[in-house]
């Protein structure tokens, strides 16, 4: 009997520290998307699997973890309810670097970082692996306090198909000149030999998707930022010049109208309603020669893809220089922040910080086998140099470092002029008149300037 | 005469709560909706102020809210023609008695079950006119080779395709509950008088389903005007804005804009033209 | 009534045509769950492929079971709060006929119209006042404002063409009126009742803005992650047909089996 008691009360006493460890330990709650592909480690592929390496990272932070995944238009309307409302229910947020950092962060919704990467330094996130342009692109404004982490991420570049490349004696173009040519090419090439594909994939369906590498077209033809007078991309710029919206000026027209001419032209019929997805796909199908700029799609192709000439014959390159000598744009990283009003923001920062750390990037590029990457040590990691070699690595460093994050303003009303931006370009990729399709694009955004108190 | 006397004493007491469970929930939402459309609010700005009926004017003005409306009035229009009349068809034929009937019946509420949003990339997937079933392989095979989604006016049909395909079933189920209560009695006195089908349709099961059929135009009306999911993962309102409607509209106004005060006037205005409309409808049909 | 000559060649023309128009789509969604992604893309298409069940082996080992479970909850308590809410009212409507009750009814049937992005954000916080917020009672309050209109409106408009006297000489008899609702009303008009209960369900089955937006991590859907995963940032077109699947077995055999009550009520049809 007492033996019993005895045992009792050392399983008791065993249990205690147990139980208060448990109740102190704080919950974390993400809000993101791209449920199944990020940190597919940790949530399985399906995003909903508590899986042992979960645990084991709960165990090593002392965090409880939890993700809500949605789908992006779900989860603007619950991050927008929740930052509204100053629940701080939701610990970090999923924020793309082409609106989210933007407008979160001059709102004052986002946590800036840098303290914490100064006075917190964790052992798996090291800033000085990070490429500083995909940290800059999460600075807000540009050169400002740094509002999130980079996860995955990409610079610009073309994926071609070496094979039909060479079979019309092509050699990946260097211009856009040499684009329009190649296209030419191939076009009639594929034609006489009654090839069911298209010269190029590209993307214009309605809303934000298209804007990132229809701006880098702009940004190419124009050699600079063409979307505010003077190139003026940050607030004080624009309040300090006055300078006015000019989306139907010359400048912007030139390379709004080179990516209508070339999907229209070159590009598969139904595109003024692609998405990422569409261009995946066509190239995954092998009914596309090239996939540009956003040159990640075509790394999600290659690597779903089952027909053995797209495996074996697909390759990077830089994008375009258009005549202005800057290559073509198309900037982007899926960042991670801490809503301000986070109860737990040590808590949250450790979670963000291995969620974006090395770790969790090399298993991501482990995973997917995509090398778009935010860290040149995972970038030139064994596993993507056995899969694409060397050079091809190479090349992608070489896109980044020519990369120009700040392609695009960074106001809050950011994704305002990417939704309308992008719409713009479907309207016109499916057969307005460009002209028409600009001017009330311009209409539109010297309103939305006015309104937002800039020219004072 | 009897019939009201019957009702004195219990008048409202089963309508009570109800009423007041609804008037509970609802009364914040619509006095909190109607006060947003009267300010100047931009979410997750410092700045608000009294707008009047500013946000008015501006939603009214729109061009954007001119053409979506067009759009909208379209989408409604054949949606809720297509769905009421298959879904009636359907639940002439289906009221007949057969073997399988049970399971057909089961079988045609499929597409109603599947979830709106993979419904509607279902139906982009396969109207794709390289990748997609029918778009790239149906239609080509007689000879159509044009992608229905990156043209305007195809992409409208194909957003109303997809809806009828989704909602068609609902008016079935109501319709054949409707039918229910037409008594048999009717149809034996018809046949006997030697009237054929066309005559028992016009002059008895539309005459007596008169009121079910004019509640499921109603009830369809007010779903085909605050559709949002197959719409926006079908087209996400595109080509350019040729498929956007009113909700898609607001969404993007209120969630991507962030101009709530914007938003919440629009949806005040949507909701204006749902209850004239239907209480129009309503008076109509003399529900 | 029978469908004789021509009217029974349209009728199974019809019938053929609009089941393929109906069946297709869904014959590929679910083809499409066993293929892998790259095959779903292949045109023509191959009748001979060798089936994977990867996908759904990511469904059933990737956490899916309380997903079910919050949609069944869901579901059946939106059914029954419908129906104690919906039946009296509607049995009330039919019967009592006023300037009064019959703005009632309209301003019943008036509160499925508001758009949901217009009033999405005053409902959050009006559960947020009431703790409510990551429960599913939240979702059902919701819902009931979205299920109430046509619950009452279609079952009001059935009991109307019941004839009055079949209540009249069971209260006559000493039945109340709630006995005379129970007893006599529901019995004859259980076509309605099955069918509001069927369309409850549906709608409950795949209602995406409030149930995602008023919960989080512990109440999510099914429709909240078809629609996550069916959204503009991911690829896995095979997973979303096996989940979209999944998600739909539960609705047929719901259907499939209170469908068969959806007949005539035998009593009417012998008192008329």
């Amino acid at each position: 009997m007492r033996l019993r008691r005895f045992a009792m009360l050392v399983v008791l006493v065993l249990m205690l520290p147990l139980t208060g460890f448990a109740a102190s330990r704080p919950t974390v709650t993400i809000l993101a998307f791209a449920q199944g592909f990020a940190w597919p480690e940790l949530f399985g592929s399906t995003g909903l699997e508590r899986t042992e390496k979960l645990a084991e990272l709960e165990d090593r932070l002392g965090v409880n973890i939890e993700i809500v995944w949605g789908d992006e238009s779900t989860v603007r309307m619950k991050a927008l309810t929740d930052l509204i409302a100053h629940t701080g229910r939701y610990d970090i947020l999923m924020v793309g670097s082409d609106g989210g950092v933007q407008l979160y962060g001059w709102g004052g919704y986002l946590e800036p970082l840098d303290y914490y990467l100064e006075n917190y330094p964790m052992e798996w996130f090291d800033p000085k692996e990070v490429f500083p342009k995909f940290l800059d692109a999460n600075r807000m404004p540009p050169g400002g306090p740094l509002y999130a982490l980079p996860y995955y991420s990409f610079g610009a570049g073309m994926i071609y198909r070496a094979d039909i490349f060479e079979r019309y004696g092509l050699t990946p173009p260097d211009t856009v000149d040499e684009l329009f040519t190649v296209l030419q090419k191939l076009k009639e090439g594929l034609e006489k030999d009654g090839l069911d594909m298209y010269p190029i994939t590209m993307r214009a369906a309605p809303g934000e998707e298209p804007s990132l590498d229809l701006l880098g077209f702009v940004y190419a033809y124009a050699g600079y930022p063409a979307i505010f007078e003077g190139g003026a991309v940050t607030i004080e710029e624009i309040k300090k010049t006055k300078a006015k919206p000019i989306l139907n000026s010359e400048d912007f027209k030139k390379g709004f109208t080179a990516y209508v001419e070339i999907l229209r032209e070159y590009g598969p019929p139904g595109a003024s309603n692609h998405t990422w997805v569409d261009m995946m796909n066509l190239y995954a199908a092998g009914k596309a020669v090239i996939l540009m700029p956003s040159a990640i799609n075509g790394y999600a192709a290659i690597t779903i893809t089952e027909d053995p000439a797209v495996k074996k014959y697909s390759r990077f390159a830089l994008a375009p220089k258009g005549p202005s000598g800057k290559r073509i744009q198309s900037f982007w990283t899926f960042s991670l922040g801490i809503n301000a009003d986070s109860k737990h923001k040590l808590a949250a920062w450790k979670v963000l910080s291995y969620l974006c750390g090395r770790e969790a990037i090399q298993a991501f590029a482990e995973r997917t086998g995509w090398p778009n990457v935010p860290m040149r040590s995972v970038l030139y990691s064994q596993n993507l140099i056995d899969r694409y070699g060397l050079e091809q690595i190479e090349l992608n460093e070489e896109s980044i470092d020519i990369a120009e994050p700040y392609y695009f303003p960074y106001i809050p009303e950011l994704p305002d002029f990417m939704d309308k931006i992008g719409t713009a370009c479907s309207r016109a990729v499916a057969g307005e008149d460009i002209d028409k399709v600009l001017d009330e694009l311009q209409l539109w955004a010297l309103d939305r300037m006015f309104k937002a108190g800039y020219y004072r | 005469m009897r019939k009201t006397s019957l009702w004195e004493k219990d008048k409202y007491r089963f309508l009570i709560p109800t009423v007041l469970v609804c008037a509970l929930l609802v009364s914040f939402p619509f006095v909190y909706m109607l006060y947003t459309s009267t300010q100047y609010w931009i979410a997750l700005r410092p700045e608000r102020s009294f707008a009047g009926l500013g946000n008015y004017r501006s939603v009214l003005l729109s061009t954007e809210f001119r053409q979506s409306l067009l759009t909208t009035v379209i989408f409604v229009i054949s949606s809720v023609a297509g769905s009421i009349v298959l879904g009636f068809a359907l639940a002439l034929v289906l009221n007949e008695k057969f073997r399988g009937r049970n399971v057909i019946r089961a079988l045609l509420t499929i597409p109603a079950i599947i979830p709106p949003a993979a419904a509607g990339f279902t139906w982009k997937f396969l109207l794709n006119r390289d990748v997609g079933l029918i778009g790239g392989f149906f239609l080509p095979l007689l000879g159509v080779k044009r992608a229905l989604l990156g043209d305007p006016g195809w992409a409208l049909f194909s957003v109303i395709l997809a809806d009828v395909w989704c909602q068609t079933p609902l008016m079935f189920l109501i319709l054949l509950a409707g039918l229910q209560a037409i008594p048999m009695e009717l149809f034996d006195a018809a046949r006997i008088d030697g009237a054929g089908f066309g005559q028992v349709l016009v002059r008895i099961i539309i005459p007596l389903l008169k009121r079910v059929l004019g509640l499921a135009v109603i009830i369809r009306f007010i779903f085909a005007f605050t559709t949002f999911d197959v719409i926006f993962t079908m087209t996400g309102g595109g080509p350019g804005i040729a498929t956007q409607t009113l909700p898609l509209l607001g969404w993007k106004t209120g969630f991507l804009y962030y101009d709530l005060g914007q938003a919440a006037a629009l949806a005040v205005v949507m909701l204006l033209i749902t209850v004239f409309f239907s209480s129009t409808l309503v008076r109509m049909v003399k529900l | 009534m029978k469908l004789e000559g021509r009217w029974k060649l349209f009728g199974i023309v019809f019938l053929v045509i609009y089941l393929l128009f109906s069946l297709v789509p869904i014959a590929w969604v679910v083809i499409s769950s066993f293929k892998t992604h790259y095959q779903t893309l292949i045109m023509p298409p191959k009748l001979f492929f060798k089936p994977t069940v990867t996908a759904y082996k990511n469904v059933f080992l990737g956490g899916m079971g309380k997903v079910f479970l919050n949609s069944t909850k869901v579901a059946v308590i939106d059914i029954f709060a419908a129906m104690v809410f919906g039946i009296p009212a509607a049995y009330s409507l039919a019967r009592f006929k006023s300037g009064v009750t019959e703005n009632i009814g309209f301003w019943l049937l008036s509160l499925r119209m508001a758009p949901a992005f217009g009033v999405v954000i005053p409902v959050y916080i009006l559960m947020r006042r009431f703790h409510l917020l990551d429960t599913t009672v939240a979702v059902n309050a919701a819902h009931l404002l979205i299920n109430i209109p046509f619950a009452v409106w279609l079952l009001k408009s059935y009991i109307e063409e019941i004839p009055v006297e079949i209540e009249e000489s069971a209260l006559v008899d000493g039945a109340t009126r709630f006995q005379t609702l129970v007893h006599i009303i529901l019995p004859v008009s259980m076509p309605m009742v099955v069918t509001v209960a069927i369309l409850i369900f549906i709608f409950s089955w795949n209602e995406l803005f409030f149930a995602f937006v008023l919960t989080s991590s512990e109440g999510m859907t099914v429709p909240v992650l078809v629609a996550s995963l069916a959204g503009s940032m991911t690829f896995n077109w095979p997973l979303l047909c096996a989940i979209s699947v999944c998600s739909m077995v539960p609705a047929f055999v719901f259907a499939f089996v209170v469908q068969r009550h959806i007949v005539r009520g035998l009593t009417l049809g012998a008192i008329r």
